[in-house]
């Protein structure tokens, strides 16, 4: 793992994902990767809201990962305020509210619309990056990987959502 | 203002107004020295701050979770269920998921660009109107909506697009035929979709009437069962008008056997049919309709064959004593038919534009439906619209 690296944060999408192409160690093995609670339990059978779902194994998932982040309402709170409006699950709302509080130069990996536009919104944009483009540090080339994990995705939809954004911000600066 | 900072406000006030709390007595919960800062927050004024929610969270009795939840109606909905012998408990339980799907659609439908209605259209009728009256209103509604050859088939359409009510067909607890729900931004009605379909179609024309009265007669919380001999008066009513408008008078007609011809005369219905016996009917010598022609009609219609016996009975076409020789058992149809995919087309597109301006997430999205996110994705194609997501 590259010390100058950043501590990349993810959610459920991200590990599912990841898991489901054979990715993951290549992925942990690059990158110090760190979530919080909720997405961990997201990530078990029986709460991955998908159909086939993965077989992540719990034990393998937090020894993997360099911190596992309990998140608080009063940061959940702090997140509410500025982004309530945009509708994300619990597991990537605490992965929001989680970051927020970091002092340190994070990057996240969540490839939903509504996660990058909660970036996009707060000021974020540089911290928010793709999982392949995350494999791609890391030198590896992942099959079959769908579309919103791309690169190519990804920057198209950055352009998109920070055009969207733009009368919000006008709003705010009132 | 931001959307978040005015929505923020609006739930605050939403949830202080369910626990029917002044906003003297939030104020003081809240550390205020006065009212008026409470006043700015809920209009959206002034931006509550992250330590006065918790405080807000702690005197309202709700978890964060519940209060940053856009998808909560917080007391602003009423609903009338039609029923027939579902527990309390898990009618209660049910409306709050219908409540989630109503206040999502509330908070994402204008956020995609697509405006409240500007007008609540309703019915000229009240408590005292006649059963006759109903009927007359159901009547002009089918022809006045362009409802055509078979109403039941274009209902639906005609009340999302042209009435601007949200239709949701949904999985509800066996018992459960359908509501409506009144908000004051928005009318929803809530059909069964495991219900026989000549069901689905009378119960959407009968939520219609609520929608179409509700300020002039609000219907019960819990409807009384179709068989219960008491069942009020506005529920007779809304029968009334749900048979009449699925069976207009002119459509109601047998297909003339040559024995029979020469008693025609109905009124055509712009579509080249009609032309029936109509009116011919009741001054006619002719033998009343036997069950298979009543059946043939329901067929036609797409409603059940008892509906379309007593609509006979109230045209004066069949005597209740006639009525009431015809055994139902033999007016049923095959079956149920398809179901039709959950919620509606205009509720997919909606959720669909959400996600993909990132208004909602795709996981958000799948947990308010109940499903996994690879069965949203089909539920999506099944009703047409591109799946905003491939992940």
């Amino acid at each position: 793992m590259a010390a100058t690296a950043p501590p990349v944060l993810v959610d459920t999408n991200v590990i599912i994902e990841a898991w489901r192409v054979g990715g993951w160690k290549a992925l942990v093995g690059r990158h110090a990767v760190e979530t919080v609670e909720q997405v961990v339990t997201e990530t078990q059978t029986g709460a991955q809201n998908r159909r086939p779902q993965q077989h992540i194994d719990g034990r393998e998932l937090k020894s993997t990962l360099a911190h596992v982040h309990a998140v608080s309402d009063g940061a959940r709170a702090t997140l509410a305020i500025e982004v309530f409006d945009i509708a994300l699950d619990p597991g990537e709302r605490d992965l929001w509210a989680h970051a927020l509080q970091r002092p340190d130069a994070w990057v996240l990996c969540g490839p939903d619309k509504a996660s990058l536009r909660v970036g996009i919104r707060l000021g974020l944009r540089d911290r928010l990056v793709s999982l392949e483009g995350l494999w791609k540090a890391a030198g590896y080339k992942a099959r079959s990987l769908r579309a919103n994990f791309t690169e190519a995705w990804h920057a198209q939809t950055m352009s998109a959502l920070v055009m969207a954004e733009r009368p919000a911000a006008g709003r705010r600066s009132k | 203002m931001t959307n978040a900072t005015a929505r923020l406000g609006g739930r605050l006030r939403a949830l202080r107004d369910q626990r029917g709390l002044s906003q003297e007595d939030l104020s003081r919960s809240l550390g205020f020295k006065d009212r008026q800062t409470l006043s700015a927050i809920e209009t959206g004024e002034r931006r509550l701050s992250a330590d006065e929610l918790l405080r807000a969270v702690k005197a309202l009795g709700v978890s964060v979770e519940q209060f940053i939840d856009p998808f909560q109606l917080a007391g602003e909905g009423r609903f009338s269920w039609r029923q027939s012998g579902v527990p309390l408990e898990g009618l209660n339980r049910f409306e709050s998921q219908a409540g989630r799907w109503v206040a999502a659609f509330r908070e994402i439908a204008p956020q995609v660009g697509r405006q409240r209605p500007l007008l609540r259209p309703s019915l000229g009728l009240h408590k005292g109107s006649t059963v006759e009256e109903a009927m007359a209103a159901g009547e002009r509604f089918a022809r006045e909506f362009d409802l055509g050859a078979v109403p039941a088939a274009r209902l639906q359409a005609v009340m999302e697009e042209r009435l601007h009510i949200l239709v949701l067909m949904v999985d509800a607890l066996a018992g459960i035929s359908g509501a409506a729900c009144h908000l004051p931004e928005l009318d929803a009605v809530l059909i069964n979709r495991s219900e026989a379909e000549s069901r689905r179609h009378f119960d959407l024309a009968h939520e219609l009437f609520h929608v179409l009265t509700w300020q002039a007669m609000p219907p019960e919380h819990v409807e009384a069962p179709d068989e219960d001999a008491g069942k009020g008066r506005v529920e007779q009513l809304a029968n009334a008008f749900a048979s009449a408008l699925l069976m207009p008078k002119v459509l109601v007609d047998i297909p003339d056997p040559p024995a029979r011809r020469g008693y025609g005369g109905g009124v055509g219905y712009g579509d080249g049919r009609g032309g029936g016996r109509g009116d011919g009917w009741k001054d006619s010598d002719m033998p009343p309709p036997s069950p298979k022609e009543i059946k043939a009609i329901a067929v036609r219609l797409r409603v059940s064959g008892v509906a379309v016996k007593w609509r006979l009975v109230s045209l004066g076409v069949l005597s209740r004593k006639a009525a009431l020789a015809i055994d139902d058992r033999t007016l049923r149809g095959d079956g149920k038919g398809p179901r039709p995919p959950l919620f509606s087309k205009p509720f997919l597109q909606v959720l669909g534009q959400a996600i993909d301006q990132g208004q909602v997430s795709a996981r958000r999205a799948a947990e308010l439906a109940g499903l996994t996110l690879d069965d949203l994705a089909k539920l999506f194609e099944a009703h047409g619209v591109t799946a905003p997501f491939d992940l």
